[in-house]
């Protein structure tokens, strides 16, 4: 497998096939005598702006800290939960367990579901 | 070192944004002219409605006076100066006309300001002319 | 039967949605100021639109990603927020005009003035993506577009000299004034080859979900509905040749535009412009505010679909809410639409490399397109485009500039 082509910046569903973003970075741990292994698929956060420039990554981390919903950092999911590689990563988890949407659910809660017609009206 | 640069680059960039020249002023000037005309025209044959009529002889009257007061102001080798000024308020004057009689729905007044502004854009066409003879 | 319906609508929404703003300020401009010397850019800006939109569907149906998302993934985030960056600007001016344009065709309607327009009308945009869905939008507004045939009919009842537009299929130079022929030719270009497109185009054929047997239809639908928007940009110039060039008639303002079809057309001609202005321009409108939050939401991976409840795609619905909003900024303070449009198109065509020469790299790629990849003639069509819009904006952008 090759990993920027066919891991970085792939976009990510869960077990549900719902939309989880892309990953942003892969965490990849180097032992003294093993093969390099990746551990980790990093989402979001500082990480993707990162890859462009360090002060954008510093910028993303302080608006986090004012607004929305306070996360800081990426998301992390263990590279054991991918289930499959191919046009999407396919995860082994549930979306909105593992803080990937957190930004899609506190923005439907704050702003869209108080408009009316946003939605939640007619979910209830 | 910087500063002189920066002094020569605004300099350049000075020279380099020129105004229009008078060909191209009365250019603009006839065409707005012939805007008027050209609304008029559609107003007399009940094809346009009031308000659009009246706000683009307005537009058409506060354009050419823009554009008179800049051309004046420039050399105009081959026209008399004093006609051109002449025409040229005449015909801002039936433009602003024009616009009041449009608010009055007086069609018959109206066409008699319309056929003036005629005679004034051809008037405007022949110093244009005497200005760049065309090829 | 059920394909050969989707053809006919695809084809009809190709020639309702072509004409916006932009293509008909230049055009009208172009025939005003040139006659029909610069019939040949808008030739070939259809004939390069032809081109990318027929690639941006065959990539959509055989790879089943749309542009964004194979730029990311095949370009990695670092390029692709410099493509984003640079699209997202340009799409928001031209949104700005696009809803300047239903503004100024309001305010020549009713006498209110455009920047009072400002806020129902972004109103109304965002009431349509909001309670709307994909196909409302897509084919409603398109369908509505279908008055701009106007123009043909305009054109065609002040009889031009056939023989003369043909020879405005070729370039030729002007005598004078050569920096506004090489700005309105390179507008021109901007306003045919407009990125915002194929980026709607291809997320439609995802929405849409095309697979491989789409293809031929894909090609039909490009051909002919982009040939026949591409006959409206002309009947525009054309109409302008003939109605404002003999009075030295200059289109600075949307005013004068506005007198285009009441020599051709007497009775209905002024009202056909304000209403074919009013629906091409918010078919426009409600395209290019999908295509920035397309954009955005493809890049970065979220949920978006214009079908689901806004709450169930909410930083899609987000986007496009607050691009709207921000659009109107401008408008509320009067800047005038007509100047945003030219130099929105003008920048267009500055950008267009930006946009193209990843499509064009992907569009070759086994991975995306398998056997279905570009053949030669469309890499050259569209390479020989990119490279004459690329260097005439950079020769003509500044020149006009200088030039007032």
């Amino acid at each position: 497998m090759k990993l920027v082509r066919d891991v970085l910046d792939k976009k990510l569903t869960d077990r549900e096939d719902c939309a989880m973003g892309r990953v942003s970075g892969l965490v990849l741990h180097v032992g003294e005598k093993t093969q390099p292994r990746i551990t980790h698929i990093l989402i979001g956060g500082p990480t993707l702006w990162m890859r462009v420039h360090p002060s954008l990554a510093a910028l993303a981390t302080r608006l986090a800290r004012v607004w929305g919903p306070k996360r800081t950092g990426p998301v992390r999911i263990p590279w054991s939960r991918v289930d499959t590689v191919g046009k999407n990563v396919k995860l082994d988890v549930i979306a909105r367990e593992t803080g990937a949407l957190d930004w899609e659910l506190w923005i439907a809660e704050h702003i869209i579901e108080r408009i009316p017609g946003g939605g939640k009206e007619e979910e209830e | 070192m910087h500063l002189k640069r920066l002094l020569v680059a605004t300099l350049l960039f000075a020279l380099a944004c020129k105004s229009p020249t008078p060909e191209e002023e009365l250019d603009s000037i006839i065409s707005w002219i012939g805007t008027a005309v050209m609304a008029g025209d559609a107003w007399i044959r009940h094809t346009t409605p009031d308000a659009y009529t009246r706000q683009t002889l307005e537009l058409s009257h506060d354009t050419l006076l823009q554009l008179a007061d800049d051309l004046l102001k420039q050399p105009l080798p081959g026209v008399d100066t004093a006609s051109l000024d002449s025409v040229l308020t005449r015909s801002r004057g039936r433009v602003a006309e024009m616009a009041r009689l449009v608010q009055d729905k007086n069609s018959p007044a109206f066409n008699n300001q319309l056929d003036s502004l005629r005679i004034d854009e051809k008037a405007v066409k022949h110093m244009a002319d005497a200005l760049s003879p065309k090829q | 039967m059920k394909k050969i319906l989707q053809l006919a609508l695809g084809i009809v929404t190709s020639v309702g949605g072509f004409l916006e703003i932009g293509s008909v300020t230049t055009a009208a401009q172009a025939g005003a100021s040139f006659g029909y010397k610069l019939l040949w850019a808008i030739l070939l800006g259809t004939i390069c639109l032809i081109f990318l939109v027929e690639m941006s569907g065959r990539l959509s149906a055989v790879s089943k990603h749309t542009i964004v998302d194979a730029t990311r993934e095949r370009f990695g985030f670092p390029f692709f927020s410099i493509v984003m960056l640079a699209m997202v600007i340009v799409a928001f001016l031209v949104l700005v005009a696009e809803l300047g344009g239903i503004g100024l065709s309001l305010q020549i309607l009713t006498g209110i003035g455009f920047p009072w327009w400002a806020l129902p009308v972004s109103l109304g945009v965002w009431l349509l993506m909001w309670k709307g869905t994909f196909s409302l939008i897509e084919n409603g507004a398109s369908l509505l577009g279908l008055v701009t045939i106007s123009f043909v009919v305009a054109a065609v009842k002040l009889h031009p000299d056939w023989g003369s537009t043909a020879h405005g299929l070729l370039p030729t130079m002007p005598g004078d004034q050569k920096a506004k022929y090489g700005f309105i030719a390179v507008s021109i270009l901007g306003a045919s080859i407009s990125p915002y497109l194929m980026y709607f185009y291809s997320s439609g054929a995802i929405e849409d979900k095309w697979d491989e047997s789409y293809i031929p239809m894909n090609r039909i639908i490009a051909g002919l509905g982009m040939t026949f928007g591409g006959f409206l940009s002309m009947a525009v110039l054309i109409a302008a040749a003939l109605a404002f060039q003999p009075r030295g008639i200059d289109i600075e303002k949307f005013e004068q535009a506005a007198l285009l079809m009441t020599t051709a057309l007497p009775k209905w001609g002024f009202f056909l412009f304000a209403f074919s202005m009013l629906f091409a321009c918010l078919g426009a409108a409600l395209e290019i505010s999908l295509a920035i939050a397309y954009f955005f939401a493809q890049g970065f991976g979220w949920s978006w679909s214009e079908d689901l409840t806004p709450s169930r795609d909410s930083r899609f619905s987000f986007v496009y809410t607050l691009i709207i909003l921000l659009a109107a900024i401008p408008l509320l303070f009067g800047v005038d639409p007509i100047k945003v449009t030219m130099m929105s198109m003008a920048l267009t065509a500055a950008t267009l490399p930006l946009a193209i020469v990843p499509f064009l790299f992907l569009m070759n790629d086994p991975i995306y397109l398998g056997k279905h990849r570009n053949g030669w003639i469309s890499n050259t069509v569209v390479t020989v485009v990119i490279v004459i819009s690329f260097v005439l904006a950079v020769i003509s952008i500044p020149l006009q500039i200088i030039g007032g």
